[in-house]
């Protein structure tokens, strides 16, 4: 391939000779513009500058020289400057933007080895150093933006550069996360982190950044390189943003992180998944992809890997929230339109998390807006929805409130039915999000969130519960290298019961549970091939178990608080993403996780050697406040490693283990989530999971089709489950009733996405088996004989389809299947004769199955023109949610009629529901 | 709005009905002629147990002392001698069915009890604002060993059939309907002793209690608009100390039986007892073999004592008086009221109805009420059980 040089090349090859006499000047001057300086030095010497009158435009030069050589005062007039010069022998200077002339071939241009010098940085990278050569012309590249960074430094001998800079949306001027940032041809990439800033290790010269996102036109831009840098970009969105479901994020992200499990859901992508009463909800988008599941249909709570519900630490913006779903799950309680992206991690976990055995799933609200007043809303048959960001000091900081609020009790009230009629259910979240950037170095993120339920299970009770969280970010950069965040957050969920029915029995039952987070989070960029992340956490927990009071002077309800518990759990960790060469990429990580249980408390002793009852009980301990009443703790590694077998596939392996000292006690079997969350304490250790994976992950036809099959090992211990006939709410003596057992679970994941084109959209099927057991010398703690019994969310067969079907710019439709195998129940299978009466008597715990799980959602979406003066777009949304109207159970209980037992299967959405949404943006 | 046609029946995939053995065996400290009850566990439609029999039953004691037992009625096992469960010592049930399969009970022992101190009967009005009698007990170990009580009754009361009559009502055969004449009664049916024992499962436990003192424990109560107080009522309490373990396993089977908030639903599963099939690894037997230190007690108590002067209870039925006509209806064949009634036996016979002149009168010829109003046997029976004191 034919060669054509640039005007360095061209002068480089010329013969030079350096002028014999050197005149020296004195020359002054104050801030003044480049071209009158160079008007001074002209007038004063020979010299004759040549330049472009834009290169100078807003330099100023300051300084005082006194006979001196000009070449000397201009090296000192523009070294913070991309501005370069040379002297021709005829006393011509010619200034350049970023080029360095050379008047001579550089040493090694014949191939010739050179020395290194050891504190050069980067000199690990030297292949080659000396002047560069752009090829500006290779047919391929005409009209993209050309940039040139930094200035070319005669005693460079770097090879590699750092590029940084943010990314930002040219129309609002607010940054683009995620976006993949590749250049071309040399597999070098990387993606923006929430506030729009990248940082990509560049070989000297001419690089091709490619840039692709959601939402985001596609750019490319030729940057030629000299030196450390800096190039923001200013990216158009693409229109491709109101009408079609992007299902491709980084691009090859799939095939280049070294993390196995690793899910990224952007609000974006799920637009068009089908909605249910026209909320779009990033969680419900998160089940449609494999390993994640919910129990059924209303059931709050999700199941990853064989996990179970308590084990997911759900962080919004680093702060945790307990019971993410509104209405028994049927809608999240994350709002959608305030929610940038959501990170879940089911197989690696990041060190830096830890307290949870399944997954973390690290929900970020976008950042306001700093240019100017927008917003989001949408207008829907239950929920209306309302998103606004405006700046504060603009391009500095800015404020984001979203809001949410249904009002289905209105639509009860209006309902014929006598029982829904006096029935209420209301929800409502809102949240608040401040970014500020103070400088470059430092960045202060606020998040503040509210949500709350009520509503009626029966009609003589109000149930009702609510999540807070207020959450602090520091972000600070020490250097260009190490950058470092401090977290704050304090989260509380509490529900209550009200019952007042026609009896004497009436009560109002509450409980609470508050954590307090402190944590620091560093990252050092050591290198290429060495990346670290370390920091400390700790974490406060109070719980409060429940307190239940009479309601009204005729309830004959005693009252009974069950103490406070309070718990300290602690971690250090590091860990470092090393690039073993161009195609293995380790993570590892290890985080030492240590818990003391606190008082005051009264604990109960039991016998060894027992099982724990009222009849095996000692005597009770009491602690004082914060004495340490037991510790538990140890290390945890997080191993996951990235193998590139071809360019554009990879295997992946992992390796993990965690702790948690936090369990729900949950009546799986229960209709009402009034689960509590219960300490490790003296009588309860903490859950441990050990989990390793395996993961083959291909891009095909330049990713366009992406397809990864992922395995999963995974071993727990000290699973908390029940004794049979155990009763858990408000129970003094809670060791009693539960047992710790051993689970287990694997399964094998796979996904096949269609990222481009008219159709697209997603394929998943999950293989997965989870089991528990629950084994003890002693008959009353041993549970189906000891052996491994399914879990309650053992689902063996999982498939969902989400597909996109674009027909015009405007027009598009969609629809989502799901197909689940029933979950495991316990069935009553007979009656028995016992002590002159009848019982009933179950089936060994979840032996039996409900019926299967399967639905189809349909959408229909419909654009608003483009106009471009236009206030606001606008689409349209048509869904059908079960479309085949197919009862899926949501619970199931028996019924004695006639002296038969019967069953019964109670669903939420048994006929096809229909919605429409109007959304629009300005 | 959450509920869009929310409930159906379905058919869970059942496909075998589990068909157990099921074992009630209490072993006390009483010399006596203990009794082990074995049946089968039944569908829902059926309606009562099948026992289970010719099996052969016996208990091994740590002394190898085996004392078998015989079948004496269907499913009923009785020690072929007295015998009674001896303190520090481990006894285990061993069960083969006459289909070869073989059962055993964990090892079990007897805990060391205490006598009960005191029975006694109160007039109270209960928490939930029911007035009646309340049958309490005191108990005192003042060993610090027993803990765990478990209780039964058998409560004994008088019924006086508040219209029984001397005469009778007997059919004589006609062409079409039978005639009913009055006759004089041959049987007593005017006082009864009825007797009911208890189902419900009775659980204490000095557990968390500074002292091994149970006091005003209430084993009964008894609303005072129940027929069973209006004469004399006697009760029958026994007390069983028993293991920890068989104390959890009743606390388990009491809370699968009572009835479910619907904020803490019970965790449902297989009950395992300490009895194992020594062939399968499966759990099919249900029961348990329980061995309990006894002592029982008997307290009597007339209405007057507690309600002097104040209306009896009333009484099992409300004894609505009829006067059933002889037939309804025309042509060939009329429908014969009172005489299938008489046939069934559901009547008894109270006073003529002195407007009755023939088949065109409103009504038939005599007054009636119930049977149960007139006789007594419904209820109990005539015969003065041996500890009744009047």
């Amino acid at each position: 391939m034919k060669k054509v040089f640039t005007l360095a090349m061209l002068l480089v090859s010329m013969q030079f000779v350096v002028a014999q006499e050197i005149p020296r000047i004195s020359v002054s001057f104050t801030n003044t513009d480049v071209s009158t300086a160079l008007r001074e030095i002209e007038s004063k010497t020979d010299y004759k500058f040549y330049y472009l009158e834009s290169w100078l435009e807003d330099i100023k030069v300051t300084g005082s020289f006194q006979d001196m050589q000009v070449s000397l005062i201009l090296d000192d007039l523009f070294k913070n400057t991309i501005l370069n010069f040379y002297i021709s022998d005829d006393n011509k200077v010619f200034l350049l933007q970023n080029n360095q002339i050379y008047d001579s071939l550089p040493d090694d241009f014949f191939g010739k080895e050179e020395q290194l010098t050891e504190d050069e940085p980067g000199y690990e990278d030297l292949q080659d150093y000396g002047p560069l050569f752009v090829n500006t012309d290779d047919g391929s590249n005409r009209g993209m933006l050309v940039v040139k960074i930094g200035k070319e430094n005669r005693n460079n001998r770097r090879r590699t550069f750092t590029l940084n800079g943010k990314v930002v949306n040219s129309d609002n001027g607010k940054p683009i996360p995620d976006l993949a940032i590749i250049v071309q041809g040399k597999d070098i990439g990387t993606s923006t982190n929430a506030s729009g800033n990248y940082s990509l290790e560049l070989p000297v010269g001419e690089n091709i950044i490619q840039t692709r996102g959601l939402g985001i036109q596609d750019s490319r831009t030729k940057v030629i390189l000299y030196n450390d840098g800096t190039y923001n970009f200013q990216l158009n969105e693409s229109f491709e943003v109101l009408d079609e479901v992007i299902v491709q994020g980084n691009l090859d992200r799939n095939v280049e992180t070294a993390l196995t499990g690793v899910t990224l859901i952007e609000v974006e992508k799920i637009k068009n998944i089908p909605l249910v009463l026209g909320e779009r909800d990033i969680l419900k988008a998160a089940i449609t992809l494999p390993g994640i599941t919910t129990a059924g249909e209303g059931a709050a709570g999700y199941n990853v890997r064989g996990g179970r519900t308590d084990q997911n630490l759900i962080l919004l913006d680093n702060g945790v929230i307990y019971n993410p779903a509104h209405f028994f799950g049927i809608f999240s309680a994350i709002n959608p339109f305030s929610t940038g992206s959501a990170e879940i991690y089911k197989g690696h976990v990041p060190a830096e998390f830890g307290g949870r055995l399944s997954s973390v799933f690290d929900i970020t609200t976008k950042d306001g807006n700093t240019e100017k007043f927008s917003g989001e809303a949408s207008i829907g048959p239950v929920t209306s929805n309302i998103v606004l960001e405006t700046p504060i000091v603009k391009d500095k900081s800015a404020l984001l409130i979203g809001g949410r609020a249904t009002y289905s009790d209105w639509i009860l009230r209006a309902l014929d039915d006598e029982q829904l009629n006096n029935s209420t259910a209301s929800f409502f979240d809102v949240v608040a999000k401040y970014n500020h950037t103070i400088n470059d170095k430092n960045e202060i993120k606020a998040t503040g969130y509210f949500s709350r339920d009520e509503f009626s299970i029966t009609s003589d009770s109000i149930f009702d519960y609510s999540n807070r969280l207020v959450s602090l970010k520091w972000d600070h950069k020490f250097s260009e290298k190490t950058t470092g965040s401090l977290i704050l957050s304090n989260s509380e969920y509490k529900f209550g019961i009200e019952f007042d029915g026609e009896s004497n029995d009436d009560f109002d039952l509450g409980y609470k549970n508050s954590e307090t987070e402190f944590k620091i989070k560093m990252k050092y960029l050591h290198s290429d091939k060495h990346k670290f992340d370390y920091g400390i956490s700790s974490k406060l927990y109070i719980v409060n178990p429940g307190d239940i009071v009479p309601l009204g002077n005729a309830s004959d309800v005693s009252a009974l608080t069950i103490p406070e518990e309070r718990g300290l759990e602690s971690a250090v960790f590091l860990s470092d993403s090393y690039e073993v060469n161009d195609k293995l990429l380790i993570d590892i990580g290890l985080r030492y996780s240590f818990y003391a249980a606190l008082g005051a408390s009264q604990q109960r002793i039991y016998q060894d050697n027992a099982p724990r009852n009222n009849g095996t009980f000692v005597e009770t301990q009491d602690f004082d406040k914060n004495e340490v009443i037991e510790t538990y703790g140890g290390p945890e590694l997080r191993f996951s490693a990235r193998y590139f077998l071809a360019p554009d596939f990879s295997v992946k392996a992992s390796l993990n283990n965690a702790y948690q000292y936090i369990h729900t006690l949950s009546n799986n079997t229960t209709v009402s989530p009034t689960d509590t969350w219960k300490l490790s304490d003296l009588n309860i250790e903490p859950q441990e999971a050990y989990q390793a994976s395996l993961g083959f992950y291909k891009n095909f036809e330049g990713n366009k089709y992406e397809l990864s099959l992922e395995g999963y090992y995974k071993q727990q211990k000290n699973l908390l489950d029940y004794k049979v006939g155990a009763q858990l709410l408000l129970n003094e003596a809670i060791e009693t009733e539960v047992l710790q057992g051993d689970g287990k679970a694997y399964g094998v994941e796979f996904l096949l996405k269609k990222n481009e084109g008219k159709l697209n959209g997603w394929l998943g099927y999950t293989y997965s088996r989870s089991f528990v057991k629950l084994d003890s010398e002693f008959n009353e703690e041993r549970v189906n004989n000891g052996e491994f019994f399914p879990s309650n969310f053992d689902k063996p067969h999982d498939i969902s389809v989400v597909a996109n079907y674009k027909f015009t710019r405007r027009f598009s439709a969609s629809a989502n299947f799901v197909y689940q195998t029933g979950r495991p129940v316990t069935f009553p299978i007979g009656s028995f004769a016992f002590n002159n009466s009848e019982f009933v008597f179950y089936s060994d715990r979840n032996k039996f199955r409900i019926p299967d799980y399967y639905r189809l959602d349909l959408s229909f979406n419909m654009e608003g023109n483009h106009k471009i003066k236009k206030f606001a777009h606008s689409f349209w949304s048509f869904s059908i949610y079960n479309v085949l109207g197919r009862n899926n159970p949501y619970s199931v209980f028996f019924v004695t009629q006639d002296g038969d037992i019967k069953a019964f299967q109670s669903s939420i959405f048994s006929i096809p529901v229909p919605t429409i949404t109007y959304n629009f943006k300005f | 709005m959450l509920c869009l046609g929310c409930v159906e029946e379905f058919e869970p995939k059942i496909n075998d009905f589990a068909d157990f053995l099921v074992v009630e065996a209490t072993i006390s400290n009483e010399m006596k002629h203990q009794t082990i009850y074995l049946n089968r566990t039944f569908t829902f439609e059926d309606e009562t147990a099948a026992p289970e029999t010719n099996a052969q039953v016996r208990v091994i004691d740590d002394a190898s002392n085996e004392y078998a037992f015989s079948e004496s009625s269907p499913g009923t096992y009785t020690s072929l001698v007295p015998f009674q469960a001896q303190a520090n010592m481990n006894y285990q049930l061993k069960i083969a069915m006459s289909n070869g399969s073989t059962y055993s009970s964990d090892n079990t022992s007897l805990p060391t009890g205490s006598a009960l101190d005191s029975l006694y009967a109160e007039r109270i009005v209960t928490d939930t604002g029911e007035e009646g009698m309340g049958i309490f007990i005191d108990n005192f170990d003042d060993q610090g060993q027993a803990k765990n009580y478990r209780y039964e009754y058998v409560e004994t009361y008088k019924v006086v059939a508040p219209d029984w009559n001397a005469i009778g009502l007997e059919n004589i055969p006609q062409p079409v309907c039978p005639r009913t004449v009055k006759v004089d009664r041959t049987r007593d049916e005017r006082i009864c002793y009825g007797t009911r024992v208890s189902n419900e499962i009775i659980l204490a436990s000095t557990e968390s209690f500074d002292e091994n003192r149970l006091s005003k424990f209430m084993v009964r109560f008894v609303n005072r608009d129940n027929y069973v107080l209006s004469h004399r009522y006697s009760i029958l309490v026994r007390q069983h100390v028993q293991s920890n373990d068989a104390f959890s396993f009743y606390d388990r089977l009491k809370e699968f039986s009572s009835s479910e908030s619907i904020f803490s639903e019970t965790q449902p599963g297989f009950l395992e007892g300490n009895l194992h099939s020594d062939t399968a690894r499966e759990n099919n037997v249900l029961g348990y073999f329980n061995v309990t230190s006894v002592s029982e007690k008997r307290i009597f108590f007339d209405y007057d004592d507690f309600f002097p002067g104040e209306e009896l209870p009333p009484y099992a039925d409300p004894c609505q008086r009829s006067k059933p006509k002889v037939a309804a209806g025309h042509g060939p064949e009329p429908r014969c009221i009172l005489a299938s009634l008489v046939d069934l036996d559901l009547i008894r016979y109270v006073v003529d109805n002195e407007d009755y002149i023939g088949p065109q009168s409103d009504g038939g010829p005599f007054y009636v009420v119930p049977r149960v109003c007139g006789d007594c046997t419904v209820l109990g029976e005539t015969k003065v059980p041996e500890f009744w004191i009047e």
